[in-house]
């Protein structure tokens, strides 16, 4: 094994070979990668998005009225889904909710007609089929959805990648893997094959195993995963670059981040199991900031580290999968005010630990985070801006007191002016190499970004941009874009209110690592030390990633598209 | 649901948002990536602080640098000796702003390929600098400290500029305690960014406010008695005049006359043509900002007024700034802006090509007429005009005191009033003692460099 990567490096030290296949791959780089993402991105942002029926809903014996979600609110008001426009009736009076295991139930939520059942007002009530239920003096009852009609249905609904072959995508990935293992076998130094050779080729067997693991357990929706997966070719390339000896770590790191993506999308399977893990994951994420303000360690001027036995990792990372999971709720919950209030104080809580340890990026993510969940739940524009205000105000007095803040965001807006000095040496190296490699880049290995600090984390948009050119730069972050397009077109048609604050929550922490990445590294924004999903040297980051994947799966309802679904078919039939 | 659904255009929202960045960064990139490639300090393009992107040469096409690959110097010692503050060396211990400015200009850099180094051809930058008369120059030195500056003060070019002292950017010497005295300040191009004390080549100013604010200052007549006591301060001579005129004062370098005449003329009307001559500013061309010079009476009595009249007190000049104001005197009160970069050319196309840029000082012409006519008297009357065999010179030489036992630095500052040769210069040499003495017959064989330049130019045209 020894001697063949011996005579490789021999192979690949032949400089005129090198310029040669440069020559072609300059250009060939982006196309692929364009049309890979274009792929993914036509199969995910064009698919028909079609409501799966749960059940049939008979009113005052008449008509039937199609109930599309696990939880379903019923009123007068035109947002309710399903509209009840009669006098009797509140403009949101209950909500009716679908279990796991294929029960339903009714609530009140605070209607002034009350609900009934079985000639009783009850604010709760478990429901069968044909059991009449009364809102507003109007009688109602739950028809079953024939067998005939599901099958029909799922016959009907679009499978993922109709008229997109997943495998062909991923053959695309896998030769711009196996090209972009080339190149950085050309550019990397003979020490270094082995880690190049090791970091690609695991992760081509990853991807490749993972699906053929889905399509054993009937699930062909693959984009979301073909698109990580080409972020993490970009990941192992930076690494290969920049920190060889990190190649094991991170692949590790990756193995992991699978290994939490599929337990979290199998934990969201079942809301109710999903429900229970949100307590769990609520008291996890602040010990973990706990113990990070206790046991911290300072990087690059945040204290954001703990280190355990030859392992360092940022809990702040693992902190934002809990958060998710504590952010996210279902419809029944969404309509008392007090659950808001509590998840107002955990992430007061999460906000005040994150300043403690400096860790200013991070509580930017968790604040928008927490913004984009709050809109959700409460629909409250004027609430939210409060909150923002109070927020700013919140800043406003730590800047007050510790002046010495702000001087680490002195140089945002004129780096140039800080070129040599700490606070723009960072941004300007970045803008200057990028600018020097132009759009298709210098070559796998060939930058100098390498050489700066951060580079493998902070400024990967800049390394990246350099060795690869500007264009993938760019692809890089259409990715991340596609993702969270992806994850909104998807919760349209979500089954419960969990999976659609589970999967926004998860892409607005994508976007706003990425924003703050990027902007970052380029001076739009000031540079605060976040890492890009997937791409970044880290593992926590790079395990977080994959975890909060999951919820982006699980807001995939397309017909047999995502692991974390359960099919429409199967357990909960057994329930009579 | 569907409520819960709909606000998810939040995270649309924030997507849109970044998108809108990229797009923002990508036409940041479109305009400015040029800037940012050039940037001092990429390793792509430079080594240390000086970029190394192509080819320079002087105005007669001699190679000067060749930094496409290494930085390969002229082949000539003294070539090489009295470029290199204009070149920079190897190290970065000398920075030369001259190429990084233009090296926009230098590099074939495209935002779409970016800098593309294998395959350009490297450009090629000409100097207006004449490489034999940086050698006369550098040798007439003689290994005292000073600069020489000559330029053309109708178009810009400046032929000459020399600062000593200077090493071989081939040779570095080893700089220890022994001989720091010799290489004392080293780093810093005298020409552009040093300001000296005048002396008496300030006289020249003292003389064109005198001309300009009064009306009778050429039939004015001044008593020399070797000193003369101004508000209790004691102005010495280092003559006994007697009874002279205006241009006789000038051409004697008499400090009674000037000390009586800067307090007649008065603290306003000083300030004002020291800022007319641009002595208080500093010029900015081809990247280079010149040090600027000083003439703050605003603290001075009577007496400091006098001395600060005649070149000493707190005054300095910038050499480079002042050999302007020489071309000003000799061009009816105008000028044209100092330049050393005449054009980038790449495959034989110019990518830059140097403008003349005019400097007006709001002098009268009779005044600077009226000048010309008693700088010429200095020379003829004074200095002698064998000094100047090929060419008919106006200048006004300044021996600045220094004080406390450190030996004068002498000046000599003026110009060429022959069409064919429209040169301004000044010669400064540190410890030099008298500028006649000093100063003078370095410009008298640098000038004669020049004409010999042009000469060749123009034939060869």
């Amino acid at each position: 094994m020894d001697q063949l990567i011996i005579k490789l490096s021999e192979l690949f030290l032949n400089a005129a070979a090198a310029s040669r296949f440069y020559a072609v791959m300059r250009y060939a780089f982006p196309l692929l990668a364009f049309w890979l993402l274009l792929r993914c991105a036509r199969s995910l942002l064009t698919f028909r998005r079609q409501s799966e029926i749960w059940a049939w809903l008979n009113v005052a014996g008449q008509t039937s009225i199609p109930v599309t979600h696990w939880e379903n609110t019923i009123g007068r008001s035109k947002g309710c889904d399903i509209v009840i426009d009669l006098g009797t009736v509140s403009r949101s009076h209950a909500v009716l909710t679908r279990y796991d295991d294929g029960s339903w139930s009714i609530s009140d939520i605070g209607s002034r007609g009350g609900v009934q059942v079985g000639g009783r007002d009850v604010s709760l009530a478990a429901l069968s089929y044909g059991q009449v239920f009364t809102l507003g003096g109007v009688e109602f009852f739950l028809e079953r959805i024939s067998k005939e009609e599901r099958e029909e249905q799922k016959a009907r609904r679009q499978r993922p990648g109709a008229g997109f072959r997943q495998w062909f995508t991923l053959l695309l990935l896998t030769v711009f893997q196996l090209c972009s293992m080339i190149a950085m076998m050309f550019g990397t130094q003979p020490e270094h094959m082995q880690q190049v050779i090791t970091g690609y080729g695991a992760l081509m067997i990853a991807e490749w195993v993972l699906y053929i693991f889905f399509l054993a357990i009937r699930r062909n929706g693959f984009e979301v995963e073909t698109l990580a997966f080409f972020l993490c070719t970009l990941g192992i390339s930076v690494i290969a670059t920049a920190s060889p000896a990190s190649m094991n770590k991170e692949l590790i790191a990756i193995g992991i981040g699978i290994f939490l993506f599929l337990s979290v999308g199998w934990s969201l399977r079942s809301l109710e199991r999903a429900k229970r893990i949100r307590y769990l994951a609520a008291a996890a994420g602040i010990l973990l900031l706990l113990a990070n303000l206790l046991l911290g360690v300072e990087k690059n001027g945040a204290r954001n580290w703990i280190e355990l036995g030859g392992f360092s990792f940022q809990p702040s990372e693992i902190v934002k999968v809990c958060f998710v999971f504590v952010g996210a709720s279902t419809m029944d919950r969404i309509v008392t005010r007090r659950n808001l209030t509590l998840f107002i104080v955990y992430t007061g809580l999460i906000g005040i630990c994150l300043v403690l340890i400096s860790d200013f990026g991070a509580a930017l993510i968790f604040f928008v985070t927490f913004v984009v969940i709050a809109f959700l739940r409460s629909g409250n524009f004027a609430g939210i801006a409060m909150i923002c205000t109070a927020a700013a105000f919140a800043v406003l007095i730590v800047v007050r007191f510790r002046p010495y803040v702000l001087s680490r965001f002195a140089a945002w807006g004129n780096v140039w002016e800080y070129a040599n000095v700490a606070g723009g040496y960072q941004q300007t190296r970045s803008m200057m190499c990028i600018a020097t490699a132009g759009l298709f880049g210098l070559g796998a290995g060939n930058g100098f970004m390498k050489h700066v600090a951060a580079s493998d984390t902070d400024l990967v948009f800049a390394l990246i941009s350099e060795e690869w050119g500007l264009l993938i730069g760019i692809l890089m972050i259409l990715t991340v874009l596609i993702l969270a397009v992806f994850a909104v077109r998807s919760v349209g048609v979500a089954r419960s209110s969990f999976y659609t604050i589970g999967a926004c929550a998860a892409s607005t922490v994508f976007l706003m690592q990425t924003a703050l990445n990027v902007f970052g590294t380029v001076d739009i924004l000031p540079l605060t030390g976040v890492t890009f999903p997937f791409v970044s040297n880290g593992g926590s980051s790079m395990m977080a990633s994959w975890a909060l994947l999951a919820f982006i799966k699980a807001a995939d309802t397309r017909q047999n598209a995502s692991f974390a679904i359960r099919l429409a078919s199967g357990k909960e039939e057994r329930y009579e | 649901m569907n409520k819960v659904s709909k606000r998810a255009w939040l995270v649309l929202a924030a997507a849109a948002v970044i998108f809108c960045g990229v797009i923002l960064f990508v036409v940041r990139y479109a305009r400015d990536a040029s800037e940012w490639v050039t940037f001092p300090g990429n390793p792509h393009l430079y080594s240390g602080i000086n970029p190394s992107i192509g080819t320079v040469r002087d105005a007669s096409g001699e190679l000067l640098l060749d930094s496409s690959g290494e930085r390969i110097y002229a082949h000539d010692l003294m070539l090489r000796r009295s470029t290199m503050h204009l070149l920079g060396d190897r190290d970065g211990f000398i920075e030369a702003p001259l190429l990084g400015h233009y090296a926009e200009d230098m590099i074939s850099y495209s935002p779409v390929h970016g800098l593309v180094i294998e395959e350009k051809t490297p450009a090629t930058a000409e100097l207006t600098i004449a490489a034999s008369v940086q050698k006369a120059a550098l040798n007439a030195l003689g290994g005292r400290k000073g600069t020489v500056g000559v330029y053309n003060y109708v178009t810009g070019e400046i032929l000459c500029a020399v600062t000593s002292p200077t090493y071989d950017p081939d040779d570095v010497p080893e700089i220890t305690e022994e001989n720091e005295a010799q290489y004392d300040g080293v780093y810093v191009n005298r020409f552009f960014r040093s300001s000296y004390t005048p002396g008496s080549v300030f006289k020249a100013l003292t003389a064109t406010a005198a001309l300009s604010e009064l009306e009778d200052a050429e039939s004015m007549t001044f008593y020399c008695g070797g000193e003369v006591i101004i508000d209790g301060e004691r102005i010495v001579c280092a003559g006994y005049h007697g009874e002279q005129d205006l241009a006789t004062a000038l051409k004697n370098s008499c400090n009674v006359a000037f000390g009586e005449l800067t307090v007649l003329l008065g603290k306003d009307i000083m300030t004002e043509y020291a800022e007319k001559a641009g002595i208080t500013s500093s010029l900015s061309f081809d990247g280079i900002r010149t040090a600027s010079g000083s003439f703050d009476v605003s603290e001075a009595g009577e007496g400091s007024l006098a001395w600060a009249g005649i070149g000493q007190y707190t005054d300095l000049i910038n050499p480079c700034q002042y050999m302007t104001f020489m071309g000003m005197l000799a061009n009816g009160g105008k000028a044209a802006q100092p330049y050393l970069m005449q054009r980038i050319v790449t495959d034989g196309t110019a990518s830059y090509q140097a403008e003349t840029v005019m400097l007006e000082s709001g002098l009268r012409s009779d005044v600077t007429r009226t000048m010309a006519e008693m700088m010429r008297n200095n020379v003829v009357q004074g200095y002698g005009t064998a000094l100047f065999p090929d060419v008919e010179v106006c200048a006004k030489s300044g021996t600045a005191e220094m004080g406390e036992g450190k030996a004068s630095t002498a000046l000599f500052a003026g110009f060429v009033t022959d069409a064919k040769y429209p040169l301004a210069f000044i010669v400064v040499v540190e410890e030099g003692g008298t500028g006649a003495s000093a100063a003078a017959p370095i410009a008298g064989s640098v000038l004669s460099a020049c004409v010999e330049h042009i000469d060749r130019q123009n034939s060869s045209k």
